[in-house]
């Protein structure tokens, strides 16, 4: 059996993959990554990568609703992307889960009352899998909807957030980690959350929030109060750095016409 | 908890990532890819080290880490300005006793890699290093070097896993060195990498780092004379001299012969009665297979998990009926002589034992000859540490020499060990483990661990005892006594009804409950309330101390609970699951204080039909705490007519309705008679030692309280179910395999003409009861001994991993059980407790906090399996502890008496060709009595005079046996006429037990006290002698009656030896499946048998060679009544189809057939015979 974090991290502080528990793994993204698309992006998060285009907004086809745009994702999970060699199809139940709440998180962030019958399509394929499937394709999704020109009030960011609840001393806190990989998730109690930036002066909001791992409650220290806690602290760090990726970008492209 | 450290900026130069392979289970190969993020901010953790001091990472918390390494580590003679110690893996496997130490081994650095690799080793090992890095006196300190930036290695291109790693380590040791230079200038401590691995050690001088073995480093020590010992046996050591045994497959071909079917993987027991015979119980055969000889057995120790390859049929054979003793055997063999392994495989006297039994193996003909196979392989070794004594054989003196280590668990080989010390081990207890058994070894190597003080000293047998079978025995540590409640003796139930502790809870204070406990019983777990209901029924509440409220979920005491299982109890000691506190007041419904309770409440008609059970948690107050005794006197005592007595013969009435209902179900009666022994201390002073040995007497009001106990359980069992129908924590006892009952049906037959019929429980008990001996009212009880020890054991286990109909207690007849009754000595019932509460919905104190276990089914799983074993484990610590007591109140009285011993009635058990095993009612113990030690004299000598003959082998004995009769008879050489004595199977003999101490290298191993025994027929008044060599008592001091029969100790342990064991799992034995048929007309009315006998039945025949015609279908069924018979042809291939009909008569005919050829080997095959579903 190889090692696992429970039973190191409370004598050494050191995660499986060397990091401390407020670090992110190491983020790196693109946009206009495809010409051809209306809006694209790239983003790698450690050993996870997710390539995002947008299509749209286009006219609706036998789109009912005559005031908002519709967002739709799709979702590709390309068979290398794991460890194990694996189609994942289309009626994946897993994945269509993550389609509609992708879709919705959007639906709900975008102002898509500027396109009145119109289709936003998001297209996600991920070419390899290590943790954070959702959260990257979130922030994928963000930017590249922030190439196509869709307009947003801010961008939404994601990140996954994990507790580590000792097993020897129950009397000890649980420590909260950030940014889990695959292994942490197979082992840790998780959660998948994402923020948008509130108004100056306000808190950040929450837009997306997904548990799928059961965590065991207590009243003195509630794990997912502090999940919750530095997960938004993670989301702002995630926000910072795609809006530097945004800037970057714009600097380059005014540049270019210069 | 705002900032986060990690800026993005300079992160990207310092990620490396680990690549490696695996391969999976199936055979599928996996390429694993890791991140692995290098960092400088990991401590070395010295004391001396201001740097890392200061950039040391904190935890959410803001907690920094104490250095742990020390600033002044030991110093030795090589070492002056002191070392800090980095042990390779190899070290850490081999030497974990001596890390352990506390002489030694002090500021050791726990590298990352060393761990990483330990744990895929070994996981015992791994906790043991975990459990001393979180031990702060031993000043382990864990390094994770492959995160830090200078000590990270990547594998190089053609370099192997292994050579990584010991560069990793010496890396490390390099970074290490330098480091602390930088910090503590002058002083700074040595680096020793400890490894055994001599190329590691040759490349670490090149690099000038220190490096040695862990011989080399133990020698440098001060104490090293004591320390040495401790050394396992070089693994480098080069195979010298003639290979002994023969060499195991290679992983990959045992793989695809067990894949094949050709191997088989089974766990490998060890007959207790001959060394040299052991069994492996394999799922694909339903008989156990034979391993006979060293040979076969090939180095593989009682435990371990073994792959067997099935012998050819010429090499079959019957199991031994010989008592053949390792001590006995190869008592004249010096542990010096093998020391090199020389010595031939086989000692001369085991070389004889073999021919015997060839010969009785060709007398008795071929047909009871059974299968035997060889090791082929080991898949895991259960190899543990041992308690046992120096052979004393060896001489004195300080030099080093090798002892053989003789375990007192006779099933395990002797262990051959180095020490410096024999004078200081010979005489004392000594604890010690195996490392490793070499092709050219006759016997393990091993290594000494600790003495525990002197032979038969009463602290180091104990702890000799609890060491054996792994109980857990050390004082609650701190941190479990603070989850305890903080008023400690002085905690009381709230006066306060809104107190938070009331929520929920029910006020019972008003009911006359009392409770009827063994005399002298501390922990109370139950007691019990009757009355009257104006409709004439009775309601009737059984009330269970409310343990969970103290015992939170996954806190330290429940953790500790959960490991601990079950309370221990041995004669003059209890080793409790939960601290006494709790057990013996807190939770102990004591007479006369309120106690917090959780009640099981019935309505009963005065039948003893239940009309609703209720479930509640309840404050109680007891008035009255009965002895078993205490309890029957009130209830006979005509002028007692209070409403208390009232109720309990209401609850007596009740019961023996209950127990009428559980018998007509088919309830097993299997009590073993069990004795207790009272209170040790007393007997120095009176003047019979063997006064306190009594046999239990059993009362009505023992049975009043088991019976509502079973209520209880069942009840509960089966609330808890319905709400949890993949979770609930049940009790099973399964049904035996009928070929368990095979050698006793037999036995029983042969010699008493009785049948034994095994049908169902019902059966079964019925035919027991018939087993009646008007001469020896024993006989009955023998034969339910006997009986019970062919069943399986009762288990835990968690709903989920079972069909509804395997739920069923065989013992009991009932259809679910569980324990709910004694929280406070299980942990089980602790369990079941909780799951009751959630299903009640109780919302009071105690129930914010959700066990994770209620609801996870593998994490259940392992519980159920540690329980299992705990719970086994516990019965047998137990017994052995009279065991010893036994011996030990026989040698007082010998001491003070003077005489030759207590004669007392025994009955034979089982007769073997050199000896028999006889049964001692009164003290509860079997013990074998060897043909050397019958006592043939026709008239009655004195002790001394019989001695003398037979040490100066005046009289050699002879034997005849009769294995079909079950009869052995022993006579002096040349005069089996004038001084025969035959002895049968289930004859009742007189027999002289008493205690003796030989002295002499054989004895000393392992038996405290030797059982002497007289045998004296009761027919004639002539003598035979004998020595109880291995006593086996069957039962235990304390129980509580409320299931003396569930806890029955011989259902635990009945059954072959593979009972026992976790691994594999136990599969429903095939014939189970073939024999279905035969059980269903159990027991056909008249009517229908008439039927079946007018009409035609037809029978499917399975698994017949193809070739066969109809010719060869008559020739099988020979002897049987048939109409016709039918071979099916595929009309395309004009080839049989492979399965055949044949026509009987009648149904009984039909059934006839099935019983006596299904499972018959045609052409080695199995064939399968059933009867139509039609007919």
């Amino acid at each position: 059996m190889p090692l696992d974090t429970t039973s190191t991290y409370s004598t050494t502080l050191l995660r499986l993959d060397g990091r401390r528990w407020n670090e992110l793994r190491k983020i790196s993204a693109s946009i206009s990554t495809q010409p051809t698309a209306d809006g694209s992006s790239l983003v790698t998060t450690g050993n996870t990568s997710v390539v995002c285009t947008i299509t749209g907004p286009r006219e609706g086809r036998g789109q009912g609703d005559r005031t908002n745009a519709i967002v739709d994702t799709d979702i590709n999970i390309a068979p290398f992307a794991q460890l194990d060699r694996r189609r994942v199809g289309r009626t994946d139940k897993r994945v269509q889960e993550l389609q509609t709440t992708i879709s919705q998180a959007f639906q709900a962030h975008l102002f898509t009352h500027l396109y009145p019958r119109s289709s936003i399509l998001i297209s996600l394929t991920v070419l390899s899998l290590d943790g954070g499937l959702l959260s990257t394709c979130l922030n994928a999704a963000s930017i590249a909807l922030i190439d196509a020109g869709v307009p947003m009030p801010s961008i939404l960011a994601s990140i996954t957030t994990g507790t580590i609840i000792p097993t020897d001393n129950s009397l000890s806190r649980p420590e909260p980690v950030l940014d889990l990989n695959n292994a942490e998730e197979v082992e840790l109690p998780f959660m998948n959350l994402a923020t948008v930036r509130g108004q100056t002066g306000s808190e950040d909001q929450i837009s997306v929030l997904l548990m799928e791992t059961r965590v065991q409650m207590s009243e003195a220290n509630n794990p997912l109060e502090i999940m919750l806690r530095i997960g938004l602290d993670g989301c702002a760090q995630v926000r910072s750095h795609l809006e530097e990726v945004i800037r970057r970008h714009g600097r380059r492209m005014t540049q270019g016409r210069r | 908890m705002k900032s986060l450290k990690r800026s993005f900026g300079d992160s990207t130069a310092n990620i490396s990532s680990k690549v490696f392979i695996r391969s999976l289970k199936s055979g599928r190969v996996q390429k694993v890819v890791r991140e692995q993020y290098l960092r400088k901010d990991i401590s070395c953790s010295s004391q001396l080290c201001s740097a890392c001091a200061s950039n040391a990472a904190a935890d959410a918390s803001g907690n920094v880490p104490k250095p742990v390494l020390s600033r002044q580590p030991a110093r030795t003679k090589s070492f002056p300005t002191g070392h800090y110690i980095v042990p390779d893996t190899n070290v850490l496997l081999t030497g974990i006793d001596l890390l352990e130490h506390s002489d030694a081994f002090y500021d050791v650095i726990i590298l990352q890699t060393v761990l990483d690799e330990l744990r895929n080793r070994s996981l015992p090992l791994y906790n043991r290093i975990m459990s001393l890095v979180k031990s702060e006196d031993k000043r382990f300190y864990l390094f994770f070097n492959e995160f830090r930036a200078e000590t990270n290695v990547v594998r190089e291109e053609s370099e192997t896993v292994n050579d990584r790693n010991d560069r990793s380590i010496r890396k490390s040791a390099g970074w290490y060195a330098t480091h602390l230079k930088a910090a503590a200038k002058k002083n700074a401590p040595a680096i020793v990498v400890i490894t055994n691995d001599a190329d590691n050690r040759r490349k670490a001088e090149v690099e000038g780092i220190e490096a040695l073995s862990l011989r080399e480093y133990v020698s440098g020590l001060e104490n090293a004379d004591h320390l040495l010992d401790m050394v396992a046996e070089g693994q480098d050591r080069a195979v010298q001299g003639e290979l002994i045994y023969p060499d195991y497959f290679t992983q990959s071909r045992v793989q695809t012969g067990l894949k094949a079917g050709v191997l088989h993987q089974g766990v490998f027991h060890v007959s207790p009665h001959n060394y040299l015979e052991g069994t492996v119980k394999v799922p694909a055969f339903d008989k156990p297979l034979l391993i006979l000889g060293r040979e076969s057995s090939n180095r593989s120790v009682s435990g371990d998990v073994v792959v067997v390859e099935v012998l050819s049929k010429d090499q079959w054979k019957q199991p031994s009926s010989k008592i053949i003793d390792e001590e006995a055997m190869n008592q004249n063999e010096g542990a010096e002589d093998e020391g090199e392994g020389s010595g031939p495989i086989i000692t001369e006297g085991e070389r004889k034992a073999l021919q015997e039994e060839v010969k009785s193996a060709h007398h008795a003909g071929a047909d009871r000859a059974q299968p035997t196979a060889k090791v082929v392989g080991v898949m895991k070794r259960s190899w543990r540490q041992y308690v046992g004594t120096v052979d004393a054989s060896a001489g004195g003196g300080n030099r080093q020499q090798t002892v053989f280590l003789v375990p007192m668990d006779k099933k395990i080989p002797k262990i051959r060990m180095r020490t410096r010390q024999v004078d200081q081990l010979i005489g004392k207890r000594v604890v010690a483990t195996i490392d490793a058994w070499d092709r050219d070894s006759r016997y393990p190597a091993g290594h000494f661990v600790r003495s525990l003080g002197g032979l038969e000293t009463k602290e180091a047998e104990t702890e000799a005892l609890l060491l054996e079978f792994d109980v857990q025995y050390r004082p609650f540590p701190k941190a479990i006594l603070d989850c305890l409640p903080s008023e400690g003796h002085n905690w009381t139930v709230p006066q306060d009804k809104s107190d938070p502790g009331w929520v929920g809870r029910k006020d019972l204070r008003e009911l006359l409950v009392c409770s009827i406990d063994p005399p002298g019983c501390q922990d109370i777990d139950d007691a019990l309330h009757a009355r009257q209901l104006p409709n004439g029924n009775f309601e009737v509440g059984v009330h269970i101390a409310d343990v969970p409220h103290f015992v939170r979920p996954n806190n330290a005491m429940d953790a500790e609970a959960t490991s601990r299982g079950t309370t221990v109890y041995l004669v003059d000691k209890r080793i409790d699951m939960l601290p006494s506190l709790l057990g013996t007041d807190l939770c102990s419904l004591k007479p006369n204080v309120e106690r917090y309770a959780f009640s099981t409440i019935w309505e009963l008609t005065p039948d003893a039909e239940i009309v609703k059970a209720d479930f509640t948690k309840s404050v109680i107050y007891s008035r009255e705490g009965f002895s078993y005794e205490a309890a029957q006197k009130r209830v006979d005592d005509k002028s007692a007519q209070d409403d208390l007595t009232a109720g309990m013969r209401h609850l007596l009435r009740l019961s023996k309705l209950l127990r009428a209902k559980r018998m007509a179900a088919g309830a097993l009666n299997l009590s073993s008679p069990e004795v207790r022994i009272e209170s040790a201390e007393t007997s120095n002073e009176t003047g019979d030692p063997l006064a306190d040995v009594k046999t239990k007497a059993s009362l009505e009001t023992n049975s009043l309280v088991e019976e509502f106990m079973l209520l209880a359980n069942t009840t509960v069992a089966t609330k808890i179910q319905s709400v949890f129908p993949q979770t609930a924590l049940l009790r099973r006892h399964a049904e035996p395999p009928v070929s368990n009952f095979a050698d006793l049906s037999d036995q029983l037959k042969r010699m008493r003409d009785m049948e034994l019929d095994v049908s169902s429980s019902k059966a079964l008990a019925d035919s027991l009861d018939k087993c009646i001996d008007p001469e020896h009212p024993f006989f009955n009880t023998l034969i339910r001994i006997l009986a019970t020890r062919c069943m399986t054991s009762a288990e835990y286990f968690c709903s989920g991993s079972h069909a509804e109909p395997e739920f069923r207690h065989y013992g009991l007849a009932s259809e679910i059980y569980t324990h709910f009754t004694s929280p406070i000595r299980r942990y089980a019932d602790l369990l079941v407790h909780r799951q009751l509460a959630y299903a009640i919905s109780y919302e009071g104190q105690g129930s914010e906090v959700v066990d994770e276990g209620l609801r996870n089914k593998n994490k259940l799983e392992n519980v159920c399996r540690n329980l299992n074993f705990r719970h086994r484990n516990a019965q047998h610590a137990g017994r052995a502890s009279i065991e010893y007591y036994v011996g030990q109140a026989l040698k007082q009285r010998q001491a003070k008496m003077g005489d030759e011993g207590v004669v007392e009635d025994g009955y034979v058990m089982r007769v073997f060709e050199n000896g028999a095993v006889i049964f001692v009612r009164k003290f509860g113990i079997e013990g074998v009595v060897r043909l050397e030690d019958f006592d043939l004299s026709p008239r009655k000598k004195s002790k001394k005079d019989q001695r003398t003959e037979n040490e100066e082998g005046l009289i050699t004995k002879e034997s005849e046996f009769e294995p079909e009769n079950y009869a052995l008879t022993v006579f002096e050489k040349g005069k089996k006429d004038t001084t025969g004595r035959r002895i049968e199977l289930f004859q009742e003999v007189k027999v002289r037990v008493s205690s003796e101490e030989k002295g002499g290298a054989r004895e000393k191993g392992k038996r405290k006290v030797l059982q002497s025994l007289a045998l004296l027929m009761t027919a004639e008044p002539t003598t035979m002698q004998g020595v109880f060599r291995d006593m086996t008592p069957l039962s235990i001091s304390k129980l509580d009656v409320a299931d003396s029969l569930e806890d029955s100790p011989a259902i635990a342990e009945t059954g072959g030896g593979d009972n026992n064991t976790i691994w594999p799992p136990r599969k429903a034995p095939a014939t189970a499946i073939a024999m279905s048929p035969t059980r269903i007309p159990a027991s056909p009315s008249v009517l229908t048998q008439d039927k079946a006998l007018r009409n035609k039945s037809h029978l499917y025949i399975r698994n017949f060679p193809y070739a066969a015609q109809g010719e060869d279908l008559r020739k099988f069924f020979v002897g049987h009544d048939i109409v016709s018979t039918s071979v099916p042809v595929n009309p395309r291939t004009n080839r049989a189809v492979g399965y055949h009909f044949v026509t009987f008569r009648g149904g009984a005919d039909a059934q006839r057939a099935v019983d006596a050829l299904s499972g018959k080997l045609v052409v080695e095959q199995e064939v399968f015979v059933q009867i139509t579903r039609d007919s």
